[in-house]
C-alpha cells in the first residue's frame, strides 16, 4: 500500500505515525501525517524542515542519540544540579567507514545537538579544523555563553566493524564520564587480548518511543522538537562554514 | 662519550615548589646532591623551605648562589623556585657552565624562555625541563605510535583534568572579603599537599600544567604547534577568579605536517574524579586509533573511614622521575639532547602563551618559533 493510500483510506485505523523513510521523503511524509492530526515521530531529518514549521499535530524528530542510557544518565545529572553549571563538553566519536556514507553535516548533527542540548542553547563562537590527510575527520570547538565550551572530534576512518565514543561533561561542582574505554571487557584468544565493548542494547529506541507515547498521552510537547533539529542543523552548517572559510564563526541565536 | 661511571655533582637552586625534582636527583645513583643555594635577598619563607630541605639531606644551605657554585665544583643544578625565577637562575647556572634541570612551567615570560635557550646554546650545556613523558602509559603510547600500529598520525587529543581543589570554591568570597592573594594561597597549597603555580605572578591552569599534555603531544608527534585557538574560563576556584586566571581551557591545535589536535585542561575540583583526574590521550592515524589513560597501571583501594580526599586509585610502577634522571645522565654522557630540552620547553611555553592570548581575543593565534 502506498503511503498516500494509507493516509487517505485507512487514516482512522491508526492513532500515530512513526516514519523511518529516506531523507528525501521523511519531511513530506511527516507533513502529510501531521496534516491528518496524527502525532508523528520522524527520523532522517533535517531535510525539508521548512515544510514542517506549521505542523498540525505533535511532531517529534528522532534524536535517538539523546536516548542512549549513558547520555540520559549524564543529562539527568546535569538537570538534577549534581554537576553544577555545565562548563566543558568533550566528545570523541570515531566511526568505521560503513557508518559514514552520509554527508558530513548529517554526521556531525548528533553532536552539535548534544552540545546545544546540554548547554541549553546554541554556541556563540565556532572554530573548526579538518585534516588534510583525512577528509573524513573533523574537529570543532564551540564557545557557549557563561564561558561554556565544547570540544568535539569525529572521524570516519576507524577500521571496520566497530566504533568508539567518549563523552565527558565537566560541571562547576562535578563531572560525568560516559566512555567506551571504561566499559571494555577483555577477550583472550591468543596474542594480545582483544577489547570487547559492552553495548547499551537498544534502549535508546525504546526510550525514544516511550517519550513519544508519553507526550501523546500527556498532551504535551515532546522532549525533542523541530526547533532542536533546526538548531543542531544550523550549528552543523556553521561548523562546516568555519572549516571552509577558516574563520571563527559568530553563532546565531537558535535558542 | 664521557665516563659512564662518573657521579654528577648537583646543587639545588631553590626548592620552594616541588621537592620531587631534587629528590629524584638524589635518588639516582649517577647523581649526588651537595648543596642548596638561593639568593640572599629572598623572603624568609624561601630561606625556610631551602633550609628545611638541606637539613633533611644533611647538606649545607648557602644563601648566596655564586658562592655555592664556586665552592662546590658542581656539574649541574636543579631548580624548583617560583616560576618567575626559573629562567634567571637557569641562565646564571648556564653562564657558569653548569647543566640545568628545571621545574615547570619554564617561565612566566616568553622572553625569559628565549634568553634561556640562547644561554643553553652559547654555553653548550644540557637542559632538562621536568615532564611526565616517562610515565608507563606514555611509554606505551609512544611505542604504539612509533610502531606504526595506527598508521600515519593525523590527529591527537589530550584531556588533562586534575581533580584537585585550590582553596575556596568559586563564589565563596563574601561581600567585604579581600581578594585572595595568589602567593599566600600557593604557599598554603603546598603546605596541605595540593599543587599549584607558586610565585608572585598568578598563573592559570593552562600556564601551570600545560607543559605536561603539550609535552605528550610534542613527544608523540615530533612536531611543533603552528597555530592555536583557545577558550579560557574560570569556573571552579575563587583564587583564580580573584587573580583573573583560568582554571579551565580548551585549545585547538594545528601542528606541523598537517597534524591537528586539541587540549582540554582544567583543575576541576576534588569531587570530580575518584583519583588525580581524568587524563587521557586519543590519537588517530591512517590505520586506526589508540586511547590511553595516563594513570595506568593503577590499583584501586577503598576502605572504611577513608579520607574523602584520598585518591581511591593509586598509580603503580611509576618510574618517571628515575627514568628522567636516566635520560639526563645519558645526555650528559653522550651529548644527545634530553627528552624535553630548552628548545622544546620554549616552544611549549610559546604555545601556552599563544593560547592564553587566543582565549582573550577570541581569535586564532600563530605560535612564534
Amino acid at each position: 500500500m502506498s503511503t498516500e493510500a494509507l493516509f487517505t483510506e485507512q487514516a482512522n485505523d491508526f492513532d500515530a505515525v512513526v516514519i523511518d523513510a529516506n531523507p528525501s521523503q521523511a519531511a513530506s511524509f511527516a507533513k502529510a501525517a501531521t496534516a491528518l492530526g496524527k502525532p508523528t515521530l520522524v527520523g532522517q531529518l533535517p531535510g525539508g524542515l521548512d515544510v514542517l514549521d506549521q505542523a498540525d499535530a505533535l511532531l517529534m524528530p528522532a534524536h535517538t542519540w539523546r536516548f542512549l542510557p549513558s547520555i540520559q544518565a549524564v543529562k539527568r545529572s546535569i538537570d538534577a544540579g549534581k554537576l553544577g553549571e555545565p562548563c566543558l563538553l568533550r566528545i570523541h566519536r570515531w566511526l568505521p567507514p560503513e557508518s559514514t556514507t552520509e554527508s558530513i553535516a548529517k554526521r556531525i548533527l548528533p553532536d552539535t545537538d548534544l552540545a546545544c542540548w546540554m548547554f541549553g542553547g546554541a554556541p556563540e563562537k565556532i572554530w573548526t579544523l579538518q585534516s588534510a590527510a583525512n577528509p573524513d575527520y573533523i574537529q570543532f570547538h564551540l564557545g557557549f555563553t557563561n564561558d561554556g565550551m565544547a570540544m568535539i572530534d569525529i572521524t570516519g576512518s576507524l577500521p571496520a566493524d566497530d566504533g568508539y565514543f567518549s563523552l565527558s561533561m565537566i560541571g562547576g561542582t562535578g563531572a560525568a564520564y560516559a566512555d567506551d574505554h571504561h566499559n571494555m571487557n577483555l577477550l583472550y584468544s591468543g596474542g594480545q587480548p582483544n577489547a570487547l565493548r559492552t553495548n547499551q542494547g537498544r534502549t535508546d529506541l525504546t526510550g525514544q518511543l516511550q517519550e513519544f507515547v508519553n507526550a501523546i498521552s500527556e498532551q504535551r510537547e515532546a522532549a525533542v522538537t523541530l526547533a532542536d533539529t533546526s538548531r543542531a542543523a544550523a550549528v552543523a552548517a556553521q561548523v562546516i562554514e568555519s572549516a571552509q572559510t577558516k574563520q571563527v564563526i559568530e553563532g546565531k541565536e537558535y535558542n | 662519550m664521557a665516563n659512564p661511571e662518573k657521579i654528577f655533582r648537583a646543587g639545588v637552586l631553590s626548592v620552594v615548589k616541588h621537592d620531587y625534582l631534587p629528590r629524584a636527583v638524589a635518588a639516582h645513583p649517577r647523581f649526588e646532591l651537595l648543596v642548596v643555594a638561593d639568593d640572599g635577598d629572598q623572603p624568609n619563607w624561601v630561606h625556610e623551605r631551602n633550609q628545611r630541605f638541606a637539613d633533611e639531606f644533611g647538606i649545607p644551605y648557602v644563601p648566596d648562589v655564586p658562592k655555592a657554585i664556586a665552592e662546590h665544583d658542581l656539574d649541574l643544578v636543579v631548580i624548583s623556585s617560583e616560576a618567575e625565577r626559573h629562567c634567571n637562575l637557569a641562565v646564571r647556572a648556564a653562564d657558569a657552565g653548569l647543566h640545568v634541570i628545571a621545574d615547570k612551567p619554564m617561565s612566566t615570560r616568553l622572553s625569559e624562555c628565549d634568553r634561556l635557550v640562547e644561554a643553553v646554546q652559547r654555553n653548550n650545556i644540557k637542559f632538562l625541563l621536568w615532564n611526565r613523558n616517562y610515565l608507563p602509559a606514555l611509554i606505551q603510547a609512544k611505542e604504539a605510535v612509533q610502531s606504526g600500529a595506527i598508521g600515519e598520525l593525523y590527529a591527537i587529543h589530550v584531556d588533562f583534568y586534575f581533580s584537585k581543589d585550590a582553596g575556596p570554591p568559586k563564589g565563596a568570597r563574601q561581600p567585604g572579603d579581600p581578594p585572595i592573594n595568589w602567593l599566600e594561597r600557593q604557599i598554603e597549597a603546598h603546605a596541605d599537599g595540593s599543587d599549584g603555580g607558586i610565585g608572585i605572578e598568578a598563573m592559570g591552569e593552562l600556564q601551570i600544567e600545560g607543559i605536561y599534555p603539550l609535552g605528550y603531544i610534542r613527544m608523540l608527534t615530533d612536531a611543533d604547534v603552528r597555530r592555536v585557538f583557545a577558550r579560557t574560563a574560570t569556573h571552579f576556584h575563587q583564587a583564580n577568579v580573584d587573580n583573573h586566571v583560568d582554571d579551565l581551557a580548551t585549545v585547538s591545535l594545528e601542528l606541523e605536517n598537517g597534524i591537528v589536535g586539541s587540549l582540554c585542561i582544567g583543575r576541576i575540583g576534588a569531587a570530580s574524579h575518584p583519583d588525580i583526574g581524568e587524563i587521557k590521550i586519543h590519537a588517530i592515524g591512517s590505520k586506526g586509533g589508540i586511547v590511553i589513560t595516563e594513570a595506568r597501571p593503577e590499583v584501586s583501594i577503598h576502605y572504611r573511614d577513608q579520607p574523602p580526599l584520598e585518591f581511591k586509585n593509586k598509580r603503580i610502577a611509576n618510574e618517571n622521575d628515575f627514568l628522567l634522571m636516566d635520560d639526563f645522565a645519558r645526555a650528559l654522557d653522550t651529548g644527545c639532547e634530553p627528552i624535553l630540552d630548552a628548545r622544546g620547553g620554549r616552544d611549549i611555553a610559546a604555545t601556552v602563551f599563544a593560547a592564553v592570548e587566543s582565549g582573550k581575543t577570541g581569535q586564532p593565534v600563530e605560535v612564534t618559533h
